[in-house]
């Protein structure tokens, strides 16, 4: 009778180095997958600089929308100031192309409209031309920063020569 | 608290082995009756090359020191670091060796991996070599295991190939001109020795050709012989009637211990 | 049971008919079956528990060695500079010490290939099947063999360019072979009523054994000497000198 509380109460040997066994498992399986997601992810990358350097702000004149296709921007010079929208359509990433005609930016893919605050007229785009951070570095230039967004329209979202 | 937790935690687990799903993966369960654990092997798709029981003398360890297991272990390890040096490794001129600094210097895990492959790749060849040694030394290729003998053999030139083979990827001057060394021994061959390297290298010398063609018989030619001629030396231990169990004394003492008669037990209870 | 005036055996060679078997058993003669009465394991879990541990530990050894020691990385592949010495990885390195003295047809292709077929060969020669002592039987005659065999390998090495006066000499070769050739020699003067163990161990071997043992000390010397002993242009360096 004795026996059979003690049995019910204390976990048995096996019991005990299974519990341990198991537990080793799951820890070094834990740290092996931990691991690995550290390794697969690249730490370096030989891609271009996010930055861009679009050059001397009077290349732009007042009114102008220039594409710049190798590193997919608008550089856009409005009463405001310079301000640059991504030209990488948001609907499935073809890139789009200003219609002066039009005054529209449009896209080949699948017929989505921008108007030139990025904002959408029309087609199945989700989401405005997203705007990026841009600045005068101490040369002069004009930089684009494409992998910062910042607010549309928003006064901070334009620089000023 | 914890015990009733515990408790509570298996009987979830079993409440789990009882689904219709876990059963429709698992269908043989776990246990410790015979018949569960011979199904454990035999229901495996890749265990049931395996028979389901082996004669007791076999697992000694004095017999073999494990030594076939253990090249088979080294192989894994390889494999297991070899797949993914793979993804941070461009086999072209000079890439690759910048991607062999890059994995030592940059990828997270990088230097343990390439470390742990290159190791592996010098214990695999030496306990290829070892395992041989000591199934001659026990007499282990006699008949009827001649032929998983010469198998044998076919692994072990395999296993220098891909060790040689791997030897070019990091293409440092070790690589280059070891590589060049043993490709011009090759040449060496009477009549179509020329032919040879010419084929081996993809060109006349050691260069992008010679890089691509090494990494396509490292990565992916030697290593499926490998496994098929693994499985196929795995099978004839098992159809030749398992490991072979004498221990490793000399067969002259065997001889005479061997002169009395077995007589076979009389008449009924033939299995 | 067969009274063989009682009976007649017929033979057909018909070749449209399918052949029959007939088994004829005489007393006593008949096939015997020895029962299987070994012990026998599961697989699971005792083949495969002693493999999984077998394998966890040399996992764990080799992980360790992973994590003290770096793998060699020199510069970049050059094609215009040479490194001095040029040594293949260490597995060849046996073959490359060979290099130094034969030519590459020699030392390359005809060696390593006879090897290879040899080690083939070995389980389908009647002597590795027999495995008795190799100077139990006829030992005069074998002694002779042996003596103009290992003799006539020894003066090879020592004058492997067939030219008395050559300064070469294959001593990484010749002191291997000297020494299985002396333990041979103490093999033919013991046997089994040896009174050392050793010799009487010696006495036992077959001639499988002592060829084999001559290659694995052969492989391990030349290994070793073209991995320790050997510095630029592949001179004879001491391991300790370092170059």
């Amino acid at each position: 009778m004795a026996d059979e509380i003690k049995k019910t109460d204390d976990v048995s040997r096996r019991q005990f180095f299974t519990k341990l066994g198991l537990g080793s498992l799951s820890i070094a399986a834990v740290g092996t997958a931990a691991f690995s997601y550290q390794f697969l992810e690249p730490n370096v990358l030989y891609e271009p600089s996010p930055v861009v350097n679009a050059g001397k702000p009077d290349r732009y004149p007042l009114g102008s929308v220039t594409i710049d296709v190798n590193s997919g921007i608008y550089i856009i010079h409005s009463e405001e100031g310079y301000f640059s929208l991504s030209a990488i359509c948001t609907h499935l990433g073809c890139m789009t192309a200003w219609k002066p005609e039009l005054n529209q930016i449009a896209c080949p893919c699948h017929g989505s409209k921008f108007e030139q605050s990025g904002k959408k007229i029309e087609g199945p785009a989700p989401k405005p031309l997203p705007w990026k951070r841009v600045w005068i570095n101490d040369d002069g230039d004009l930089l684009v920063d494409r992998s910062t967004d910042v607010p549309p329209l928003a006064r901070d979202s334009f620089v000023r020569v | 608290m914890a015990k009733t937790v515990g408790r509570s935690f298996d009987q979830y687990f079993d409440d789990l082995r009882g689904t219709r799903v876990w059963r429709s993966i698992f269908r043989s369960g776990t246990g410790s009756s015979t018949l569960k654990r011979a199904l454990a092997i035999q229901q495996n798709v890749f265990l049931h090359l395996f028979s389901t029981k082996v004669r007791t003398r076999v697992l000694s360890f004095s017999a073999t020191w494990y030594l076939g297991t253990l090249t088979l272990g080294t192989f894994f390890i390889l494999v297991g670091t070899g797949i993914p040096l793979m993804f941070y490794y461009h086999p072209s001129v000079p890439q690759a060796y910048a991607d062999t600094k890059d994995l030592q210097f940059v990828v997270s895990s990088g230097l343990f991996l390439r470390n742990l492959h290159r190791w592996s790749a010098h214990a695999m060849v030496f306990l290829v070599f070892a395992h041989m040694f000591k199934v001659f030394y026990r007499g282990a290729y006699r008949t009827p295991r001649e032929f998983n003998w010469v198998i044998g053999i076919v692994l072990l030139l395999i296993t220098l190939l891909l060790s040689y083979t791997g030897y070019l990827l990091p293409w440092d001057q070790l690589a280059y001109w070891a590589i060049t060394v043993g490709s011009n021994i090759a040449s060496a061959v009477p009549v179509i020795g020329d032919k040879i390297h010419f084929l081996l290298l993809g060109g006349n010398a050691v260069n992008a050709n010679a890089l691509l063609r090494f990494y396509v018989l490292h990565c992916m030619i030697l290593p499926l012989a490998a496994m098929f001629f693994v499985a196929i030396h795995f099978w004839r231990i098992r159809k030749d009637g398992g490991l072979y169990a004498h221990s490793s004394e000399p067969a002259v003492v065997r001889a005479s211990a061997s002169m009395t008669t077995e007589v076979a037990p009389s008449g009924k209870g033939a299995r | 049971m067969a009274d063989s005036k009682d009976f007649v055996a017929g033979v057909d060679s018909n070749a449209k008919k399918a052949p029959r078997r007939i088994v004829f058993i005489t007393r006593r003669t008949s096939a015997q079956v020895k029962a299987e009465t070994e012990d026998q394991l599961q697989t699971f879990p005792e083949v495969l528990f002693r493999a999984a541990v077998a394998i966890m530990t040399l996992a764990v050894v080799l992980v360790w060695i992973a994590l003290m020691f770096n793998a060699p990385l020199e510069g970049i592949a050059d094609p215009s500079h040479t490194p001095n010495p040029a040594k293949a990885p260490w597995y060849f390195l046996g073959l490359q010490e060979m290099l130094h003295y034969f030519p590459p047809v020699v030392a390359g292709v005809v060696v390593p290939g006879l090897v290879v077929m040899a080690l083939i060969v070995i389980p389908y020669f009647k002597v590795n099947i027999e495995a008795e002592g190799l100077f139990t039987k006829d030992p005069q005659k074998r002694l002779r063999i042996f003596y103009i065999v290992a003799g006539g390998l020894s003066l090879f090495l020592l004058f492997p360019k067939l030219d008395p006066r050559a300064e070469e000499h294959v001593y990484v070769a010749l002191v291997p072979t000297l020494i299985i050739a002396g333990l041979m020699i103490l093999a033919s003067r013991s046997s089994p009523q040896s009174s050392s163990a050793f010799r009487r161990y010696l006495a036992a071997r077959p001639l499988s054994y002592w060829v084999m043992t001559w290659f694995l000390f052969e492989l391990v010397v030349l290994t070793a000497v073209g991995t320790f002993f050997r510095g630029p242009g592949w001179s004879w360096v001491w391991p300790w000198q370092g170059y």
